[in-house]
């Protein structure tokens, strides 16, 4: 079945490459998406048959990131159905547009199910070549901008990475594998010294990809700038394949009982995270820039969860889950709000429960989601982890922690109501009211089945799951 | 001899410090692809002959001939000359790296015992070059001097995997030529479009996007 998953997207390309149609493109999108979940779901029947491949595996440390890619990209390629419609572009530029999708999935796909740490980090890179042109694909000014800082900073923080996984070799002694497994099963001798070292290249490294402070800079350009489907795929799973990757490491620090250092490492970057997005989130003017700071943000939680252990691990794979369906629900509600106004000028963006309701109250449930209210799977996540603060007896970090989601929580607050409040432009709502048209059932139905899950899932988590969720913590 | 291929190796960093010519970087980034060569046929004896091989086919057709080639091909579509505007002058630019590198000649002689798994020659003069690239990048005003500067530091990472003295796997060697791939292609590519885009390849054009107010 792994096979298939990797194969299939590859097989596709050929296809879409030389029949160059805008439906076809769709339709293949589509399958694939609905057979990268089934491939998924099939993990619980049959686990045997995903140990076929030598170098990947589908097991209970990466099943959970593999669903959520899984069920994003299905809510993403049905939101590209009308989506695509919309785009005024030649049959070649959209086939392109429709390849590059597909080795984006592909190379995320192939970093989660990876279980050897060099060739994750293949695939990682692989992301980078793919999601570069997708980024750039309007080719206006700013895009080319915000895929060049993309490139150049993430192949540096990439680069970075590759020299911890050096550092690693040296570490492991004799062992002569990057596999998780093997990596593992030795930690105990490795050189605490040169682990230690490597980790902090290699948190900084893939924390470039995976948006943390201080090496964020290429995020809030590049997801700005992206088509909205692109956005939603680059926030809601790019960053958790980086995130994947570097919990993989951590859990490797774990075992060889060296964890002291690159835990104070992940609370000063999860720190720094939540500060910047509360700082940034004060001035900026473009709704698509908030949400990706709201990621940013969403990375340093994981970041100070996943320092803080104990029950705040289980905190980190819920608040994975929530910040995924309900972020990728809100660069999609964005995506529509683009259409309407034909700009991500917050000021120029009024009265947005006038022109559309449906897209209105998608913004407000999944600012809502995003702010942890409940019952929304965050707010679950977050209470945990405040929880686990305390018990832990990090009172003074406990206080900073609320303050900056406080502050963040109004900055956003602010931004959403006047935009779906406020006072109307007569210009803008001609302009959005005769856009209407372009917002088919397809731009808002995986939104709702998004925020659905990500709300009922606040409330009641199905057995299967939290099994899962415990053994992505143990595993 | 390999030591001497090494301090060579870590030598051109400091022409590229002290040049503003970008046909001269391009230069530079030749010879250290030709130094990386003779140090994998020369040093690497205890590498299965098929891992030496990759390697120097790889180093010498890629490192030596292809970036190269590809440089000098952007260099002359885009019409750029010299990397003038650097925000250090040049000779505070050659004195500061110089002292890096005599810090990873430093590094190199230091005896610590955790570093028996690699060779402290090779290794401290890798350091050295990822650290020079990596602050030139920052002082430097020209895109495709920053490219350059990009693919001097992959030089030394490179480097620096060969510094560990047991075989690395045959997957990291795929990784190295994944991220060169990126270094010509990719931003080779972008090179081209900013050029076309903004008429101009300085990395000052490209601070439109910000958090406060701007043109949509």
């Amino acid at each position: 079945m792994i096979s298939l998953v990797l194969l299939i997207p590859i097989v596709f390309c050929l296809i879409m490459f030389f029949a160059k149609n805008k439906t076809l493109n769709n339709f293949l999108i589509n399958i694939y998406a609905i057979l990268h979940l089934i491939g998924g779901l099939s993990y619980f029947y049959k686990p045997l048959q995903f140990f076929d491949v030598q170098y990947f595996s589908l097991n209970s440390s990466n099943i959970v990131f593999y669903l959520i890619l899984s069920v994003v990209f299905l809510a993403v390629a049905v939101y590209n159905n009308g989506y695509s419609k919309n785009l005024k572009f030649s049959d070649k530029k959209l086939m392109h547009y429709a390849t590059m999708l597909l080795i984006f999935v592909f190379s995320m796909t192939g970093g989660i199910l990876s279980n050897n740490l060099g060739l994750a980090w293949i695939f990682i890179e692989g992301t980078t070549l793919a999601s570069a042109y997708l980024i750039y694909f309007n080719k206006t000014k700013h895009s080319i901008e915000a895929a060049w800082k993309y490139v150049f900073i993430c192949s540096i923080g990439i680069a970075l990475a590759f020299v911890g996984i050096i550092l690693l070799t040296v570490a492991t002694g004799s062992l002569n594998s990057l596999n998780y497994v093997d990596l593992m099963n030795s930690a105990q001798s490795f050189n605490h010294f040169w682990l230690n070292v490597s980790f902090v290249f290699i948190l900084f490294g893939l924390g470039t990809k995976m948006g943390l402070a201080p090496v964020h800079f290429w995020l809030p350009d590049a997801h700005s700038e992206a088509p909205s489907p692109i956005s939603a795929l680059l926030s809601a799973t790019l960053l958790n394949c980086a995130f994947l990757v570097i919990l993989n490491v951590y859990k490797v620090v774990i075992a060889a009982n060296c964890f002291a250092y690159a835990r104070i490492v992940l609370l000063v970057m999860g720190f720094l995270s939540l500060f910047i997005t509360a700082v940034f989130l004060y001035h900026t003017n473009n709704y698509k820039r908030m949400l990706a700071y709201s990621s940013i943000e969403n990375m340093g939680i994981l970041a100070i969860g996943t320092a803080l252990g104990g029950i705040a691990y289980y905190a980190v794979i819920i608040h994975l889950i929530g910040h995924s369906l309900i972020k990728a629900s809100y660069f999609l509600t964005s995506g529509n709000i683009l259409e309407l106004f034909e700009t991500k000028r917050i000021k120029s963006i009024r009265a947005l429960g006038d022109v559309d309701k449906k897209t209105a109250w998608l913004w407000i449930a999944s600012f809502l989601g995003i702010c942890a209210f409940p019952p929304s799977m965050l707010f679950l996540s977050e209470f945990i982890t405040v929880k686990a603060m305390l018990i832990q007896k990090h009172y003074i970090l406990c206080i900073l922690f609320l303050f900056l989601l406080t502050v963040i929580l109004y900055a956003m607050a602010k931004v959403v109501i006047k935009m779906v409040f406020g006072e109307k432009s007569e210009e803008k709502f001609e302009i959005a009211k005769n856009n209407i048209s372009k917002v088919t059932l397809s731009m808002y139905a995986p939104q709702i089945v998004l925020l659905t899950l990500a709300f009922v899932m606040g409330v009641y988590l199905p057995e299967f799951l939290d099994v899962i969720i415990r053994n992505t913590i143990v595993g | 001899m390999e030591n001497g291929f090494i301090i060579l190796f870590g030598l051109t960093m400091l022409y590229l410090s002290a040049t503003s010519r970008l046909i001269a970087h391009v230069k530079t980034i030749m010879v250290q692809g030709i130094l990386l060569f003779l140090i994998c046929a020369t040093a690497f004896s205890h590498l299965p002959w098929y891992t030496i091989a990759f390697l120097t086919i790889e180093t010498l057709l890629v490192k030596a001939i292809l970036i190269p080639w590809f440089l000098n091909k952007v260099l002359k579509k885009t019409h750029s000359n010299r990397d003038t505007d650097a925000n250090i002058a040049h000779f505070y630019c050659l004195l500061i790296s110089s002292i890096i590198l005599f810090g990873g000649f430093m590094l190199s002689v230091v005896e610590i015992p955790s570093l028996s798994m690699i060779n402290p020659f090779c290794f401290g003069i890798a350091l050295a070059v990822i650290i020079i690239s990596l602050w030139l990048i920052t002082i430097k005003h020209k895109i495709l001097s920053n490219v350059i500067e990009f693919i001097t530091m992959e030089n030394g990472i490179f480097l620096l995997s060969l510094s560990v003295a047991k075989e690395m796997p045959m997957l990291v060697n795929i990784g190295v030529l994944l991220d060169v791939f990126i270094a010509i292609y990719i931003l080779g590519l972008f090179v081209s479009q900013i050029n076309t885009e903004l008429g101009d390849m300085e990395v000052a054009h490209l601070s439109d996007l910000k958090d406060c107010e701007y043109n949509d």
